[in-house]
């Protein structure tokens, strides 16, 4: 019973997030292919392919905590046979499952794209991809757990505007020409920035998903 | 768990401090099988009461058992039990209703469906429409339908006809009367409007600033008050008399108004020379008014 309403309230999130999920497939994966098309196309296709990712997450982040807090539908789910740590639980759950659905086929049709042979693309690209969906991957994580703490729209707004200006800083980083630059080429080079950015956002996962564990746990009021 | 073991729901010792109210040391109980309604002026507490009873804030002081089960400890057990229904509550505007009803059907295994498709037809909704376009009577009656096809023992309903038009609110009411005609069937409704309350509780409780006025079942209540109508010749001054709530006087008219009515309060009165000319029932809201009066000059003295 209990498990069945878990998961339940966790395909019930999906099926709520199942627009953004398939704009963020359908809007990564056209911008994925524009890109192949000159610098022109690398351009508008990597700013897109970015926008899809970021504003993905964050617009499905805010429409499952924010949202569903502003349209007093919290208290309709928290009726039914669920605990409020098992309702939170799942909401967690249900978060990165909408996020990774698009982002692991999004992910898995870029790296094939660039490791299948013949395909006109560097290899070494291919670092480029895991670092920059890495992160995307570790800012939905960080921006899930910080809206899962927060209770006002004030500080939810704040936490995305921070989170917009982590992402331009980690741009800037890396179009740097130093550590671009051995990344695009045919040769899969894991350089020690490379190593590291895995590392920073491997932890990051790990990091954010705990705190909003822990910040469940300590919770006593759900409402 | 046996039907007849156990309160629907009993909170004892209750206290929940927020930074500008205070619940304080409630103390409530519901057997299995009666309409309870709860009744206070707005910011009474009675929404936080409530979210006590289903888990959605913990008690600092007291316990809560709802169905025989501790809360909020055991609250998804004793939740499958109860459905609960609030103004303030919303359901997902972007899903059809058909689609909650699949969702609620999918945890429940006593939803009715031939229950659900005759409210559907009673509250004239249509499964094929959006939440967001419902108006506010029609949610109140979308979400009236996912808990009543629930079949639940216990229905725990916040202010739900607050903002309903007056045949909204008496379709409402009505569907409740029928759910009542089922004795193993229990109900806390809590509203500021007495004369629903009237309409369908036998139990009744007052709630005022965060603190339990009075409970007891309605006969006794409306058997108890009295407003009696009395004549007061000059010279004569009425002694402090028992039981007395509230006395108003006129230069010779005085209106004595009394929770423990007694015919024996005449002979008391005419003792002291004032003369009974009129002796009438009072209705639930002018209960719950003097109630709540004579509870705030207590506190304050």
């Amino acid at each position: 019973m209990k498990r069945s309403v878990f998961w339940a309230l966790v395909r019930k999130d999906l099926y709520l997030m199942r627009g953004i999920i398939i704009m963020m497939i359908v809007v990564g994966l056209v911008a994925f292919f524009v890109t192949g098309f000159g610098n022109v196309g690398l351009a508008i296709g990597g700013l897109v392919f970015l926008t899809a990712n970021i504003a993905g997450g964050i617009f499905m982040a805010m429409g499952m905590l924010i949202g569903e807090r502003k349209e007093m539908a919290r208290a309709f789910a928290l009726s039914l046979p669920i605990s409020g740590h098992g309702y939170d639980r799942a909401k967690l759950t249900a978060g990165y499952l909408a996020y990774l659905i698009p982002w692991v086929l999004i992910t898995g049709v870029v790296l094939w794209e660039f490791l299948r042979p013949h395909s006109g693309a560097q290899r070494g690209m291919v670092v480029y991809a895991v670092i920059l969906q890495g992160f995307a991957l570790a800012m939905y994580s960080v921006l899930l757990a910080a809206l899962f703490g927060v209770t006002s729209d004030g500080m939810g707004a704040l936490v995305i505007i921070g989170s917009n200006i982590l992402f331009s800083l980690f741009m800037m980083k890396l179009n740097q020409p130093e550590i671009a630059g051995p990344l695009r080429t045919d040769h899969i080079a894991w350089t020690p920035f490379a190593q590291r950015m895995l590392i920073g956002e491997l932890i990051a996962i790990a990091l954010s998903a705990a705190i909003a564990l822990f910040v469940m746990s300590r919770r006593r009021d759900h409402i | 768990m046996n039907d007849v073991a156990h309160n629907a729901f009993a909170l004892r010792g209750v206290t929940k401090a927020f930074r500008h109210f205070k619940l304080d040391d409630l103390s409530l109980e519901l057997p299995m099988g009666q309409i309870m309604g709860m009744v206070g002026p707005n910011g009474a507490g009675k929404s936080t009461t409530i979210r006590l009873l289903i888990g959605l804030l913990a008690p600092e002081a007291g316990t809560v058992e709802l169905m025989g089960r501790r809360i909020p400890a055991q609250m998804a057990d004793a939740k499958r039990d109860v459905a609960f229904v609030s103004d303030d509550m919303r359901l997902y505007g972007l899903a059809r209703l058909d689609w909650h009803m699949r969702f609620v059907a999918s945890i429940f295994p006593d939803w009715d469906e031939r229950y659900a498709q005759k409210l559907l037809k009673h509250f004239n909704l249509r499964p094929d429409q959006y939440v967001k376009g419902l108006s506010r009577g029609e949610h109140v009656k979308a979400l009236l339908l996912l808990a009543l096809a629930r079949r639940p023992r216990l229905l725990v309903l916040d202010e739900p006809t607050s903002g309903l038009d007056p045949v909204a609110r008496h379709e409402l009411l009505s569907e409740l009367m029928e759910i009542v005609r089922d004795e193993s069937r229990s109900i806390l409704f809590s509203s500021h409007n007495t004369q629903d309350v009237e309409r369908i509780c036998d139990q009744i409780a007052f709630i005022d600033r965060g603190k339990l006025v009075d409970a007891r079942d309605k006969e006794s209540f409306l058997e108890r008050w009295r407003r009696l109508s009395l004549d007061i010749p000059a010279g004569v001054a009425l002694p402090r008399l028992k039981d007395v709530v509230d006395l108003t006087l006129g230069e010779r008219l005085a209106i004595l108004t009394t929770d423990r009515y007694e015919p024996a309060l005449h002979g008391a009165l005419e003792k002291c020379g004032a003369r009974v000319t009129d002796v009438q029932r009072m209705s639930l809201e002018e209960i719950f008014v003097a109630s709540v009066m004579r509870s705030r000059v207590e506190v304050q003295s």
